[in-house]
């Protein structure tokens, strides 16, 4: 039933967030913000906020990067109930793995309130290597080599962690990133410095903000040093960090700004900031009101005040590798003399169609080449003078000083867009070998 | 390229339009958002400038490729 001031912009699907039927939905308008309606027959209507929009922010009509969907290489599953009900990955899947995610534990040393992965509750065994390399086979088979994020559970807590990134290196992944919050970073040097010989390439690494209530909050104890800690380490043994905050209305959306002035003291060891807008499945205190929510036009907003201006909404654009609606990023590079210069291309904007498997593989290229640490290099580029001694300063720059500032909005019952849900590329492995669209573990 | 070939350029490469000989002149390219002083033949005339090949899909190139977004 249409509500009073609003307005259907179009349809989608979803499914009733208490007996989880697939449901039709619609995405409505009204004044500048946009909700996701649905209505189950056994329990009642459910609206929830999808876009908060403000005359400052970024329009949601304006927010588009259409793509031309690309099946699954090969599809694990065959379509029987539908999407979700099916996942695998299905044929009706409308884009390639640029990340999957390999669960390597249940454990976990922290007991968050908010757990994506509900983590540390149940006491599974960890996959073995076998059963490991099975998984990193399963990948080639889907169409790999793909980017590949080790995560859990928290993945550090594993002794034999550097046997597994050797083993997905020997197999041809380039790029296997750690998710990780960092304790056993800080606190064993020599366990990073195996992990980096093994060929660890970067670490995303849980960073809520840059005070201690913050961590308090979220994570149960305050956190603050062992996060600078770990960053310490990494930027000893020269690993790529992405910083990832999960932000939490009334936590520490307050604290964005401070988050991405300590981002850029940490280049070139600290390659960008990943926004995670709280999302609510795994483990949460309640179920959510909208204002329990940050929205993408929210957090570019934030991003844009809390820089006081330093950093603008033009620099940010909408993925062309996922659906537009589950992220943002931009691109930066900081000058000697302290300026964030932004670069993002808007080549693939404005209606423009685009092969979705062309932006899987773009996205892929993007994070293995931003989010590894650049290579030490003996000799300093551009200092040699001649007609075009400023061009190579700024390729050198751009090599050692590049920045990224991104988010991405998972999704939860109460807010799933099939169609988004379709046009995911962060697939983790299931422990049968299926590519399920992922939620993150942070 | 050098700025030595610039110079041999400069005695026989006339601007298209004004059909007179370019000359040495300052040059400031932008490329997303970076300035880069340069110098470069220009038309006297009009301030058409001349990109000579090697720095189009030479330091040009090297830039684009340098940033590859996603």
């Amino acid at each position: 039933m249409m509500k009073e001031n609003y307005r259907t912009i179009s349809n989608t699907s979803s499914i009733c967030p208490i007996c989880m039927k697939r449901l039709p939905a619609r995405r409505e308008l009204k004044g500048r913000d946009v909700f996701l309606v649905k209505e189950c027959s056994e329990h009642g209507s459910f609206e929830t906020i999808l876009w908060k929009g403000s005359p400052e922010s970024i329009d949601y009509q304006g927010w588009a990067r259409p793509k031309i969907p690309s099946r699954p290489k090969l599809s694990f599953t065959e379509v029987q109930r539908g999407c979700p009900f099916d996942c695998g990955l299905c044929s009706e899947h409308r884009q390639h793995s640029c990340t999957v995610l390999l669960e390597i534990t249940k454990r976990c040393n922290l007991g968050c309130a908010f757990c994506f992965a509900d983590a540390g509750t149940k006491k599974l065994p960890d996959p073995d290597l076998e059963v490991i390399k099975g998984w990193f086979e399963r990948v080639l088979l889907a169409g790999g080599p793909y980017n590949i994020q080790l995560s859990g559970g928290e993945p550090s807590l594993r002794d034999d962690l550097p046997e597994i990134i050797k083993l997905g290196k020997s197999l041809g992944f380039n790029f296997i990133q750690l998710n990780t919050n960092g304790i056993r970073l800080a606190e064993d040097p020599d366990f990073v410095k195996k992990c980096k010989i093994a060929g660890l390439t970067s670490i995303f690494l849980q960073f809520d903000g840059t005070e201690d209530d913050i961590y308090k909050s979220l994570r149960g104890r305050p956190l603050l040093n062992l996060k600078k800690k770990a960053l310490e380490r990494c930027v000893e043994y020269n690993i790529g960090v992405v910083l990832v905050p999960t932000l939490v209305p009334g936590v520490n959306v307050h604290n964005i700004g401070a988050i991405i002035d300590l981002a850029l003291n940490y280049l070139p060891t600290v390659r960008g900031v990943h926004f995670q807008p709280v999302s609510y499945f795994g483990r949460y205190p309640e179920p959510p009101a909208d204002n329990d929510r940050i929205t993408i036009p929210e957090v570019i907003r934030e991003i844009e005040v809390q820089s006081k201006g330093l950093i603008n909404k033009e620099s940010f654009k909408p993925p062309g590798c996922e659906n537009a609606l589950c992220s943002f990023h931009g691109n930066f590079i900081l000058m000697p003399e302290g300026e964030l210069r932004p670069w993002t291309k808007h080549e693939g904007c404005c209606g423009k169609v685009e092969k979705a498997e062309e932006g899987a593989a773009k996205a892929r290229n993007f994070v293995a080449k931003y989010w590894s640490a650049p290579e030490k290099l003996g000799v300093s580029l551009g200092a040699g003078g001649g007609a075009f001694s400023l061009w190579d300063s700024f390729i050198e720059r751009t090599r050692t000083h590049s920045f990224s500032i991104s988010g991405m909005a998972f999704q939860d019952a109460w807010n799933l867009d099939i169609e988004r849900l379709k046009d995911c590329c962060i697939h983790v492995m299931s422990p049968e070998g299926g590519l399920i669209p992922s939620v993150p573990t942070t | 390229m050098s700025q030595g070939q610039d110079k041999k350029e400069a005695k026989s490469i006339a601007c298209m339009k004004c059909q007179i000989p370019m000359e040495l002149g300052k040059v400031e390219v932008f490329y997303l958002n970076n300035k880069f002083p340069i110098e470069l033949l220009k038309c006297p005339k009009c301030g058409l400038v001349y990109i000579p090949e090697e720095l189009a899909i030479g330091k040009m190139l090297e830039v684009e490729k340098a940033l590859e977004d996603k």
